[in-house]
C-alpha cells in the first residue's frame, strides 16, 4: 500500500518537472511554448493543491482534531502559491523574461519550501492517522492528481 | 508524530527575520577583517603554524563560516526538521553576542598571541555553543526521526559539536598547558571540523536542496541512507588511529574518508549534470566553484601525508574553506536572504516585489566573480611567488566581502522600502 507521503512526493517532482518546461522555453524565448508549459505547471499544481485542500487535509483534520493546525498554515501558503502563478501568467502576457524569471524563483523557492515542510512532517503525520482508510484514500487521491494529466 | 512537530508549521514558530539575519550580517565582517589582516601581514599564507595564520583560518572557519551555519540553523531547523528552536529569537540574540564576542577574542588570543584572551574566548564560545546546542537539541528531541535529512543533521551537529570541543581543549592546552598531547588533538580538530561539521551538514543540507531547487532526479537512496553513518563512523576510526600513532592504518583510512567526501562531491556534479533547470542559476555556478575546489583540496591533503612542503597543507586549507565552504554558503545566503525578505514582507500583508527586485542578478554575479578571482588570487600567494601576491589576494578578500555585505544591505533597503511603500 503506498502512504501519503510516496504519493504526494512523487507528485511534487512530477510538478516539478513540468516547472523546469516553463523556464527553457521562455530561455530560448518561444513564448508559445512558454505558455502551453505555464498552462500544464497551472493545472498540474492546481490538482496537486485541490486534492489536499479537498480530500487530504478535512481527513486529516477529523481524524487528529487539529482543525487549526499545519494544515492551517499549508491552505494560507497555497494561497500565496497561487498568487505566484497569477504573478507568472501576468509576466507571460506581458512578454517581459525578466520579471517572469523572478516570479518563477520566488514561486520555487516558496514552493520548495512548503513541499519540505509537507513531505518531512506534514505527510508522515497524515500517514500516522490516516493509514487505516489508505485502501479508499489512495485511490481516490491518485484520480484527483491524475485528472491533470501531469 | 506528536504536537510539537505540527506546531512548526505554525506562522508563531517560524523565527523573526532578525534571528537569521543578525549572523548573516555579522560574518562578512569577519571576512573583510581576514582580507585586512592579509592585506597587512602576507607572509600568513607561508606556513599553517604561525599565530597570524591560525588568527586568518579562524577569521575564516569560526568568524565567517560558523557565524552564517549557525544563523541559518534556526531557519533550516523548522523547515527540514519540524523542530523550531525554543525561545529563538531571544536564544538567537544570545548565541549571536557570545559566539562574535568569542570569535573575536579567539583570533587575538591565537594571533597575538595573549593566552588570558584565548581563555577568555574559551568562555566565550564554550557558553554561546552550549546554549545553541542545548536549544538545539531540545528542539531536535521533541520530533521523531522520518526522513534522511533531519538524521543526518544530528550527526553533523553532533560532528560539529566534538570539533569545537576540541578546538576549546586546544585553545587551553595552548594558554594554560592543559597536559594533553597538542598534535593529534589538532588534527582531529581538523578533520572534525571540516567533515564531522561543516561537511556533513553540507550533506544533510544537499539531500533536500540539490533536487528541490534544482530540480534534479533525488541522490541515490544508498547514499541519502549511509553516507552521514558510514561517515561519521569512519571519523570514530580514524580519530583511534591518530590518538594510538598508528600511522600506516590512518593513512588507508584517510584515503577511505576522502572516498566517502568525494562519492558525495561526485554524485552532487553528477545529479547537477541532469538539472532539468535550463539555464544554471548563480548558486548552481557557485556550488560547481565550491565542489570543484573540495576535489582539489582533498587531493592536497593525500599530497601533504607524503610530503614535507609546508605548501601543501597549506594549500588544502584555501582550497577547502575559501574555494569550497565559502563558495557553497554564498550560493545558499543569496537563496536563503532575499526569500525571507520576501516572505516576511508576504505574512506581513505586504505584495512582496519578487526576489529578483529584492535582489537583482547583476550584483550577485560580479560579486560571485570577485570570490572566484580571489580565490585564485589565494593560490597564486600560497604558491609564494612574492609577497605582493599575498598582499592584492588580501585585498580583493577584502573586497570582496565587503561586496557581500553591501548586497545584503541592499535586499534588506528593498525590504525596507517595500515595507513602507
Ligand atoms: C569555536 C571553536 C573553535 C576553537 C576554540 C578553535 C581553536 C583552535 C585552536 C586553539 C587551534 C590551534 C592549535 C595550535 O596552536 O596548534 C585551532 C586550529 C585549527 N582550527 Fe580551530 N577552533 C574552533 C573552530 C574551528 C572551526 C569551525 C574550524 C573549521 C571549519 C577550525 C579549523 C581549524 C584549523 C584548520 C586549524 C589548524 C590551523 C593550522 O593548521 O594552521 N576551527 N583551532
Amino acid at each position: 500500500m503506498t502512504s501519503i507521503t510516496e504519493l504526494m512526493t512523487h507528485d511534487h517532482r512530477a510538478c516539478d518537472e513540468v516547472f523546469a518546461t516553463i523556464e527553457t522555453a521562455v530561455a530560448k524565448g518561444d513564448w508559445d511554448k512558454a505558455g502551453a508549459a505555464l498552462t500544464a505547471f497551472g493545472e498540474a499544481l492546481e490538482a496537486h493543491l485541490s486534492a489536499e485542500e479537498t480530500t487530504i487535509f478535512p481527513r486529516f483534520e477529523s481524524a487528529s482534531g487539529m482543525v487549526d493546525g499545519p494544515t492551517r498554515m499549508m491552505r494560507m501558503e497555497h494561497t500565496e502559491m497561487r498568487r505566484g502563478l497569477d504573478n507568472m501568467r501576468d509576466a507571460l502576457e506581458r512578454k517581459d523574461a525578466d520579471d517572469l524569471s523572478g516570479e518563477a524563483e520566488t514561486l520555487l523557492i516558496l514552493m520548495q519550501q512548503h513541499n519540505m515542510k509537507e513531505e518531512n512532517i506534514l505527510y508522515p503525520m497524515c500517514d500516522n492517522h490516516l493509514s487505516g482508510e489508505m485502501a479508499t484514500l489512495g485511490p481516490k487521491i491518485t484520480s484527483q492528481l491524475k485528472a491533470s494529466g501531469a | 508524530m506528536n504536537m510539537a512537530a505540527g506546531n512548526a508549521l505554525g506562522y508563531e514558530a517560524a523565527p523573526a527575520f532578525s534571528a537569521p539575519l543578525r549572523f548573516f550580517l555579522t560574518a562578512p565582517l569577519f571576512g573583510v577583517l581576514a582580507g585586512v589582516l592579509l592585506l597587512v601581514m602576507p607572509e600568513l599564507l607561508e606556513s599553517r603554524w604561525t599565530p597570524g595564520a591560525l588568527a586568518l583560518t579562524h577569521l575564516v572557519t569560526v568568524g565567517f563560516m560558523l557565524t552564517v551555519m549557525l544563523g541559518a540553523m534556526f531557519q533550516i531547523l523548522p523547515v527540514v526538521a519540524g523542530a523550531p528552536i525554543p525561545a529563538t529569537t531571544v536564544v538567537a540574540t544570545i548565541v549571536h553576542l557570545l559566539m562574535s564576542a568569542g570569535a573575536v577574542a579567539l583570533v587575538w588570543g591565537l594571533g597575538a598571541p595573549a593566552p588570558d584572551v584565548l581563555v577568555i574566548a574559551v568562555w566565550l564560545l564554550g557558553a554561546g555553543c552550549a546554549v545553541f546546542f542545548v536549544a538545539a537539541a531540545i528542539a531536535l528531541l521533541r520530533v521523531p526521526i522520518t526522513q534522511a535529512t533531519p538524521r543526518d543533521m544530528r550527526f553533523a551537529l553532533i560532528g560539529l559539536g566534538i570539533a569545537i570541543l576540541l578546538g576549546l581543549t586546544l585553545a587551553m592546552i595552548i594558554a594554560r598547558g592543559l597536559a594533553l598531547p597538542l598534535v593529534p588533538l589538532l588534527k582531529l580538530h581538523v578533520g572534525w571540523a571540516w567533515l564531522g561539521g561543516v561537511g556533513m551538514l553540507l550533506g544533510a543540507t544537499a539531500w533536500i536542496v540539490v533536487p528541490m531547487f534544482q530540480i534534479t532526479p533525488p541522490y541515490p537512496a544508498a547514499l541519502t541512507r549511509y553516507w552521514a553513518f558510514a561517515t561519521f563512523t569512519t571519523l570514530l576510526i580514524w580519530s583511534a588511529t591518530v590518538m594510538y600513532e598508528l600511522t600506516s592504518i590512518e593513512f588507508v583510512i584517510v584515503i577511505a574518508l576522502v572516498a566517502l567526501a568525494g562519492a558525495f562531491i561526485g554524485n552532487t556534479l553528477a545529479l547537477q549534470r541532469r538539472s532539468r533547470k535550463s539555464i544554471p542559476d548563480i548558486t548552481q555556478r557557485a556550488f560547481q566553484l565550491g565542489l570543484g575546489s573540495l576535489i582539489a583540496g582533498l587531493i592536497c591533503i593525500l599530497v601533504s601525508y607524503h610530503s614535507d612542503s609546508p605548501l601543501w597543507p597549506v594549500l588544502s586549507g584555501v582550497l577547502i574553506l575559501h574555494g569550497g565552504f565559502i563558495s557553497v554558503m554564498l550560493g545558499m545566503l543569496y537563496k536563503i536572504v532575499p526569500f525571507l525578505a520576501w516572505l516576511h514582507l508576504t505574512q506581513a500583508g505586504v505584495r512582496a516585489p519578487n526576489m529578483k527586485k529584492l535582489q537583482p542578478d547583476a550584483p550577485v554575479r560580479k560579486q560571485l566573480i570577485a570570490h572566484a578571482i580571489t580565490l585564485a588570487a589565494l593560490i597564486v600567494a600560497t604558491l609564494g611567488v612574492s609577497a605582493w601576491a599575498g598582499r592584492i589576494a588580501g585585498m580583493l578578500m577584502t573586497i570582496e566581502f565587503a561586496w557581500l555585505l553591501n548586497n545584503m544591505i541592499n535586499v534588506i533597503r528593498a525590504y525596507r522600502r517595500a515595507g513602507s511603500a
